[in-house]
């Protein structure tokens, strides 16, 4: 049997294929969104960390973000060849992993409700879930299939590592995108 | 300078972020999905400048660029591309298509009002 490429995404991270690969994360409090097109075999996920808005208020915006991280996930599905109207799509994460402190607290509540609002008002329909609870989840998603594998990660350690991340991902400045003037008009 | 401005992208949560930050400026907005609903839109509304992205289902927003610098009545119309394609090559087509500018997302809805304000002040 030929193991097809693995791809490992960390928060902020999107990725899309034509090939058939494994794209793997993991997610504590973060959502994955997972789409795929089944005519054109091309499958790809994103990682995202906050629905909108980060630590330094509402203006603080970026890709780590669930609006600016779908708009990257279906921007390179286009890319490929997918088509919105056929997206399978599939939601992971939003876990209240050990005890997130403060405003953090609401942190996968937001992260599961930016999603729902986002995909109802786009017009994506949701094929499968696994989120909430307390226990962090591994990811595999097989973009030949569309198949996703969902492993939860049931040691303390692995636990407390994941948290301790994400918390220091939330912590993190937003990096934003640079403007250009063209001058001198159209070549 | 309040103006009325075009949105072109297939997203309706992006859609939205764009006219949250425009509308703090008092601009007027008006929303298309595709390339094509632009031209609709563009026919029948006049706009004062367009903000559009590039990868869209129908008509991207490269091909409305062109389309719109080859018709008479919008050839210094300011269009402003927003969109998650970065790289020298991309923005070169960009310029090459006639674009005034191009904003890379993610984007501070601080910067992009600012942009649109320059393009609007330095209009022909």
């Amino acid at each position: 049997m030929i193991h097809p490429t693995e791809i490992l995404l960390h928060v902020g991270g999107v990725h899309a294929s034509a090939e058939p690969v494994v794209i793997k994360t993991l997610l504590g409090s973060c959502v994955a969104v997972c789409l795929w097109d089944p005519r054109v075999l091309v499958g790809g996920m994103n990682h995202f960390l906050l629905p909108e808005g980060g630590p330094n208020g509402p203006q603080d915006e970026a890709t780590r973000f669930g609006v600016h991280a779908m708009d990257r996930l279906v921007g390179e599905m286009l890319k490929l060849g997918a088509s919105p109207a056929r997206f399978v799509v599939k939601v992971f994460g939003g876990a209240s992993v050990l005890a997130m402190p403060g405003p953090a607290a609401a942190v996968p509540h937001k992260n599961l409700e930016f999603v729902r609002g986002y995909l109802a008002r786009e017009g994506l329909r949701v094929a499968a879930t696994s989120v909430g609870g307390t226990l962090p989840r591994q990811i595999q998603f097989f973009t030949a299939s569309g198949k996703v594998l969902v492993r939860r990660l049931v040691t303390p350690r692995a636990q407390a590592r994941l948290a301790e991340e994400e918390a220091a991902q939330r912590r993190a400045r937003a990096r934003f995108g640079d403007v250009t003037f063209f001058r001198g008009g159209r070549a | 300078m309040s103006a009325t401005i075009l949105i072109v992208d297939d997203s309706a949560t992006m859609r939205a972020l764009v006219r949250r930050a425009l509308e703090a400026d008092a601009h007027a907005v008006v929303e298309a999905a595709h390339g094509g609903a632009a031209l609709a839109a563009l026919g029948s509304t006049t706009v004062d400048l367009v903000i559009t992205d590039v990868l869209m289902p129908e008509m991207d927003g490269l091909a409305l660029t062109r389309r719109l610098r080859d018709d008479a009545r919008f050839r210094s119309l300011p269009i402003l591309v927003l969109t998650t394609e970065a790289t020298p090559a991309v923005k070169e087509r960009g310029r090459a298509a006639g674009a005034t500018g191009w904003i890379v997302k993610p984007f501070h809805p601080d910067t992009l009002r600012r942009t649109v304000q320059q393009a609007l002040a330095e209009r022909a």
